[in-house]
């Protein structure tokens, strides 16, 4: 007998003490909060010691990443910080990877320089790292810093950022990458507020509601509505009128990849909050900002997916407009959160003044599949939603009718990654279909969430999902998030063959490694190149098209 | 049409083309009374190098030379012209001179080789899908082992809570021969149903000896049987799929070195 998990079993701070939270409640941001507003199983102080963090930064430790994935904002309590904002910082200098493409007899010189012992490393490339520990001396709170903070002001146009300022909200919310670096200017003490509690700030408190929201139409909305075919051709002000009208919504947990992982094991599907469902009569366009969505009609005892929404694509324009010709519809399909989606709704009002007389009906219905396509010819597509494999860019597909194996795509990836294969020729299947063990470079790549360094990052050549080794610290944050299990922990050697230890703790240094799709190397994956039966392939799962055509 | 088809036909195409052209060029160098022998064989000479090269491109996986998928299909055109080749080359199915004879023999073995595996490559995979279980062949003695373990429980389960020895003496005869290692080999890399029959003349003869309570148990037992079955098809096509190569490969290696003094030995006859 356990006591029923609560959600604040876990603190964000494990150590807030009643006088942190007291001193936060006293900052100006908070004590305007009108306490009452929060509901008695979340009240503000609740939030604030569950779902925050006083972290303290020296001067020049990196706070946020340009490019990386986050689930927190930051409040500056104390201290100055600086924004860069043009030029970039150089990679390296962010403790990133600067990848260099081996030329053809460079590549062919791993033929005699790959080790035959597992994960050796040129040890001695480690010292150089601006990597530091954390105020709580654990790995998840290590630091990547800058070492000459006059020479990165002198370079680099930065602004200022002080106290009471508020930054990271919208990347946290809207599960998009940070769009700037911000580095400690000196000694600085910051509020980290976790995702959930920003939600809830922003939920029941008016005042951080606009501001948050306020800062969103202001850099983000409009850019995305002019984006979308729906809004071509509006005028500034126009838009302007779209975007106050707009609402912003989230539905599912940013967290989806615990609950599926644990819903796996269990052979169980997970959870998917509904946000439309069939039958009830839509209110607005909804159009998807970041996540995935499963739209499904009903069929027999169940739900018959025939298709799935990611960013940029809407949901609800044809029963809207079959409302403004005077039909009567509801709602032909639902529209279920694949893990999490954060999406805009705009409401029909808006739609019938500026949308319906210059867009017209071009938009081809998903029921339209329905005529084109059998239950068994749409199974691939149900199991890989289901898996949430739709999240994958590059997953490995092998057909097992094809794959003799042989496992020669094991041995091309071992040959480019000195002599270490970074996959497993193991996976789900369906039907004669398998997706191997290897990163899928994903959407919406969880893994990047919350590694303290950087490390794991998108880069900028290939936009693969890659993990600089040089500044992996081997707290297994990223192995532990993934939720396809494709990141392994290795234990690394030196170039002696030894195992590499901690002096003083005497345990191993461990590095996390995956699928990098051979970004050093020439000629793309080599798996694929290596494959002679043409078993193995690389998929894009986004869009029905894409993975419709790699299993036919 | 498909990429892959497309593939195969250009190369044919290029084949067909390669082989009419040699055949001609053969015969208007008969015509004009030169030696054609010395045309054909060193094109045989130089295609069986080039079949060659495709074991040396897979340890070269790491150096961008066009994809292996191209390498095989002109490996399989390849070696199918070499055939007709050879054939155009010694004049006859079976030379003349011990030597030849050596050489033919090994070059029948390799062609023959070749092609039991690329259909053993074609067959083998659709089977292992029909089992409906995937598992990596190095794992196979593990599971193997596993499945074992969980068989020999059950059976001490049923002798504890039944207080019968019956099944554990079937077990003991019959069963542990079957759960100790792959079995039906054989019969498992044709395509037969030998396992399956196995099992369920076993499991009928000892069900008839059992209460409901030790049914159970041979239930469980003919579960973890079944899944062992797959894992015998497995290892049977899996083995196949692997060990065809160790005799295409020695033999190959072998063709190419008695090749290599044949033409010494021509040359230096001829000359």
């Amino acid at each position: 007998m356990i006591a029923r998990p609560q959600r604040w079993d876990a603190p964000f701070g494990p150590e807030m003490s009643d006088a942190d939270v007291e001193r936060l409640l006293a900052l100006p941001e908070f004590a305007s909060i009108d306490a009452d507003d929060f509901p008695k199983h979340t009240p503000l102080e609740g939030i604030l010691r569950n779902d925050t963090r006083i972290v303290r930064y020296r001067a020049g430790d990196i706070i946020v990443r340009e490019g990386d994935y986050g689930n927190s904002a930051f409040l500056v309590v104390s201290g100055n910080l600086r924004v860069v904002i043009a030029p970039a910082l150089p990679r390296n200098l962010i403790g990133r990877q600067l990848s260099k493409k081996k030329n053809f007899i460079e590549a062919l010189g791993q033929l005699w320089s790959n080790r035959t012992m597992p994960e050796v490393r040129d040890t001695s490339r480690y010292g150089g790292q601006s990597v530091r520990e954390g105020g709580s001396q654990t790995q998840t709170d290590a630091r990547v810093f800058l070492q000459d903070i006059p020479a990165v002001l002198d370079q680099h146009n930065t602004a200022q950022l002080g106290p009471s300022t508020l930054f990271g909200e919208l990347a946290a919310l809207g599960r998009v990458p940070r769009t700037a670096t911000i580095f400690a200017e000196e000694e600085a003490e910051l509020l980290e507020i976790r995702w959930q509690g920003l939600r809830e700030l922003r939920k029941y408190d008016p005042t951080w509601r606009a501001t948050i929201d306020a800062r969103y139409r202001e850099n983000a909305l409009k850019v995305h509505l002019k984006s979308s075919p729906y809004f071509d051709g509006l005028s500034d002000e126009e838009l302007d009128e779209v975007a106050d009208a707009t609402l912003f919504e989230s539905h599912g947990s940013f967290e989806w990849h615990v609950s599926y992982k644990r819903m796996r094991d269990q052979g169980k599907a997970d959870k998917e909050p509904i946000i439309g469902r069939q039958g009830e009569y839509p209110d607005g366009l909804l159009m998807i900002r970041a996540g995935f969505a499963r739209v499904s009609i009903k069929m027999g005892n169940g739900e018959r997916t025939l298709t799935y929404l990611g960013a940029g694509d809407s949901y609800g324009y044809d029963e809207l407009w079959a409302s403004h010709l005077g039909n009567d519809v509801s709602l032909q399909t639902s529209l279920k959160a694949v893990g999490y989606v954060d999406l805009l709704r705009v409401p029909a009002p808006i739609l019938e003044k500026y949308v319906f007389n210059k867009v017209g009906h071009h938009v081809s219905s998903p029921l339209h599949h329905l005529a084109t396509r059998t239950v068994a010819q749409d199974a691939p597509l149900e199991w890989a939603v289901e898996q949430r494999f739709v999240n994958g860019t590059m997953a490995m597909l092998i057909d097992l009718n094809r794959c003799v194996r042989c496992d020669d795509c094991v041995r091309a990836c071992s040959s480019t990654h000195g002599g270490n294969p970074r996959f497993i020729r193991h996976g789900r299947t369906f039907d004669h279909w398998m997706v191997a063990n290897a990163c899928m470079h994903c959407a919406d790549p969880v893994c990047m969430i919350g590694c303290p360094t950087g490390a794991v990052h998108r880069s900028l050549e290939t936009g693969a999902v890659v993990i600089n080794d040089d500044t992996c610290i081997g707290c297994g944050t990223c192995a532990n998030s993934c939720p396809y299990n494709n990141i392994r922990l290795v234990d690394i050697r030196d170039i002696n063959g030894k195992m590499v230890r901690d002096p003083d703790s005497q345990k191993p240094i461990m590095k996390a490694t995956k699928c990098d799709l051979c970004e050093t190397n020439p000629g793309g994956p080599s798996c694929v190149r290596a494959c002679p039966h043409d078993a193995l392939k690389r998929v894009n799962f986004q869009g029905d098209e894409t993975f419709g055509a790699a299993i036919t | 049409m498909n990429p892959i088809a497309i593939r195969y036909t250009i190369i044919w195409g290029a084949a067909l083309t390669g082989l009419t052209i040699l055949g001609v060029y053969t015969h208007l160098a008969e015509l004009a009374l030169e030696r054609s022998e010395f045309i054909t064989g060193y094109t045989l000479f130089a295609v069986m190098l080039a079949l060659a090269l495709f074991n040396a491109r897979k340890k070269l996986a790491m150096v961008p030379l066009v994809r292996s998928a191209y390498w095989l299909a002109i490996h399989v055109v390849g070696g199918i012209s070499a055939v007709v080749l050879f054939f155009i080359h010694t004049g006859s199915i079976w030379p003349s001179g011990g030597y030849e004879q050596a050489l033919a023999v090994v070059f029948y073995l390799v062609s023959l080789s070749g092609i039991f595996g690329y259909a053993v490559q074609r067959i083998n995979p659709r089977r292992l899908v029909q089992t409906d279980l995937e598992i990596i062949f190095e794992r196979i003695p593990a599971e193997l082992a596993e499945i074992r373990e969980n068989a020999e429980a059950e059976i001490r389960a049923c002798t504890e809570e039944t207080g019968s020895d019956t099944l554990a003496r079937h077990y003991m005869e019959t069963l542990s021969w079957y759960f100790r290692r792959p079995r039906f080999f054989v019969n498992n890399a044709f395509g037969g149903d030998a396992g399956q029959h196995w099992l369920r003349n076993q499991y009928r003869t000892v069900n008839r000896y059992l209460n409901d309570a030790e049914r159970a148990y041979l239930d469980r037992v003919n579960e973890l049987a079944q899944t062992k079955a797959k894992i015998d098809v497995h290892y049977a096509c899996q083995s196949t799929m692997k060990n065809w190569l160790l005799v295409h490969l020695p033999l190959a290696a072998a063709l190419l070195g008695l090749m290599f003094w044949h033409v010494i030995v021509v040359n230096v006859y001829a000359l």
